[in-house]
């Protein structure tokens, strides 16, 4: 069958800079401090009319640069598009993060030396390579919401629907009726040139 | 000297407790990191280490691996190794402290360039526990390294300056595409070993410090942001780049260098090992060197 294509979309327009996303993210995987795989910015911040914000995590993107330069190849891309990788392959080299557009990909310290350890990064709620919904894998990945039918935390706990995650086309569609009841013009989400290749 | 030794350890310093500022990567530099990826005006060094890392760099590594022993194996079978009668006479050329530096560095080499080559083909040996077990050999045989590079460069710089007998040594390669044995212009050390004096010498350095800007990963270091213009993940792509760049060229000439001391020249190695040089190896192949000897009634 054809699978759809899973993108993020963060409606610059509606995004009140809550960090509500980010908070339910790291609760719900509960990440370990100091990693946090979702994070709010905010662009042109005190310039009136231009300041902007927008939530930004991996983005799960077209021919991922992160998957390319691996050296271990650890990087699986589902079918639906989502960028997953296996934690226990990962050696903490770091090149995902260099060739990354938006630092999405971190580094828990871990042993004496305090060398970098396995490389986490947003999975879109979808988890990793072992056995859906095992225990390892939530430990590893956190919850797989995906396998269960849910919609990614972040996204479910939006309070204005700014952060959408779905299939591009019902993404586009939703993107298109909110641009038309607007008075401004259309204009490409901040990101999506560099993760989708305006796809 | 000492200056730039305390200035070399204190930046290495700096960079480690830099870490506790505010995150130069996941922090508000976020913004301009992913405002500025790729960016026309900018150096593109994203997209760049992606391109040569996903196609060129594990390629070259290969073809450094295979190309340089695979030529110097058709060098022995044809022309073959030179083999220099015992002779009497040995020079003391290499004192103790020598050759406990020289020994620390070929230990971390050893160690540190198999552990790289493990890295960079890592998905060929499957990843996790054991190429994780290497990245972190290859960190710490580093620290060894750091600790000598300094006195190994101090040690041996007066006898590493090239001058007009390398430019004759050059033409006829060291003399090592014929059999024949005739002597050769060179000092202590001739062209081929300069030349690998500088490539560890100076690209250890590089090595050291793209491998820790790696390691350190998110620090920040102002003068290093005012001098360059570049932001941190664009640094640390530069590292990246960089280390690996080097390394071709550090294997290379390490893999040169073990194939001179230990099997093109024939118990070349026992001088590093016990300090002495045989006589008719250095009447031959260090000529220059020679002479100066004999004139001080050394030999
Ligand atoms: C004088 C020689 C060298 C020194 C001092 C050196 C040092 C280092 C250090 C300190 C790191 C960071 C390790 C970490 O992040 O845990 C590193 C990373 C790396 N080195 Fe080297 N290295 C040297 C030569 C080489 C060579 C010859 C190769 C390839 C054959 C190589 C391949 C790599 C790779 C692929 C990485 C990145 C992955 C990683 O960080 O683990 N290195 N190096
Ligand atoms: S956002 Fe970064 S980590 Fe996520 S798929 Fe793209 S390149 Fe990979
Ligand atoms: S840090 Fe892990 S996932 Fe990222 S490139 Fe290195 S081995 Fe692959």
């Amino acid at each position: 069958m054809e699978y759809a294509r899973m993108k993020f979309y963060c409606d610059e327009h509606r995004c009140i800079e809550c960090d509500g996303c980010s908070v339910a993210c790291a609760e719900a995987h509960e990440l370990p401090v100091g990693i946090a795989r979702r994070k709010v910015i905010t662009i042109n911040e005190g310039i009136p009319g231009k300041e902007f914000s927008t939530s930004i995590a991996c983005m799960h993107c077209t021919d991922a640069p992160c998957e390319q330069v691996c050296p271990v190849d650890c990087f699986y891309i589902r079918e639906d598009g989502i960028v997953l990788h296996d934690k226990e392959k990962c050696i903490g080299c770091g090149y995902c993060l260099y060739a990354c557009p938006f630092g999405a990909p971190q580094f828990p310290r871990e042993g004496i030396f305090g060398a970098k350890g396995a490389m986490d990064k947003c999975t879109m709620c979808a988890g990793g390579p072992l056995e859906t919904n095992s225990e390892k894998e939530r430990h590893l990945y956190g919850q797989n919401r995906i396998a269960e039918g849910k919609v990614p935390v972040c996204a479910a706990m939006c309070s204005t629907k700014a952060l959408l995650v779905g299939d591009s086309e019902s993404v586009s569609a939703i993107i298109r009726a909110r641009v038309s009841s607007r008075a401004k013009g259309a204009s490409n989400p901040l990101v999506w040139d560099k993760a989708y290749k305006n796809q | 000297m000492k200056k730039y030794l305390y200035m070399f350890i204190a930046t290495l310093a700096l960079a480690s407790t830099a870490l506790a500022v505010d995150s130069q990567i996941w922090g508000e530099m976020r913004i301009q990191n992913i405002l500025g990826y790729g960016q026309e005006e900018s150096l593109k060094l994203g997209p760049l280490f992606t391109m040569l890392q996903h196609q060129y760099f594990a390629w070259i590594f290969l073809g450094v691996l295979i190309g340089v022993p695979g030529a110097f194996f058709l060098h022995y079978k044809i022309i073959g190794p030179k083999v220099f009668p015992h002779s009497e006479k040995k020079y003391y050329a290499f004192n103790l402290y020598n050759r406990i530096i020289h020994q620390i560095a070929a230990i971390s080499f050893i160690v540190i360039v198999p552990t790289g080559f493990v890295i960079v083909f890592g998905d060929f040996f499957g990843g996790g526990m054991f190429v994780r077990f290497c990245k972190n050999l290859h960190g710490l045989f580093t620290i060894p390294f750091t600790i000598v590079v300094i006195p190994m460069a101090l040690m041996w710089l007066k006898e590493a300056l090239f001058n007009l007998d390398d430019v004759k040594w050059f033409m006829i390669l060291g003399g090592y595409l014929s059999k024949e044995k005739k002597p050769i212009l060179a000092g202590k050390f001739n062209a081929g070993q300069k030349m690998w004096y500088w490539v560890a010498i100076l690209g250890g350095i590089t090595m050291i410090l793209s491998g820790a800007f790696m390691f350190f990963l998110d620090f920040k270091m102002e003068m290093l942001h005012n001098v360059t213009g570049m932001s941190q993940i664009d640094m640390l792509r530069a590292a990246a780049i960089i280390h690996n760049v080097m390394g071709f060229a550090v294997v290379a000439l390490f893999i040169t260098h073990i194939y001179m001391s230990m099997f093109a020249i024939k118990g070349a190695v026992q001088s590093i090992i016990t300090g002495y040089v045989e006589e008719e190896e250095v009447k031959i192949l260090h000529s220059t060197w020679y002479k100066k000897l004999k004139d001080q009634g050394k030999f």
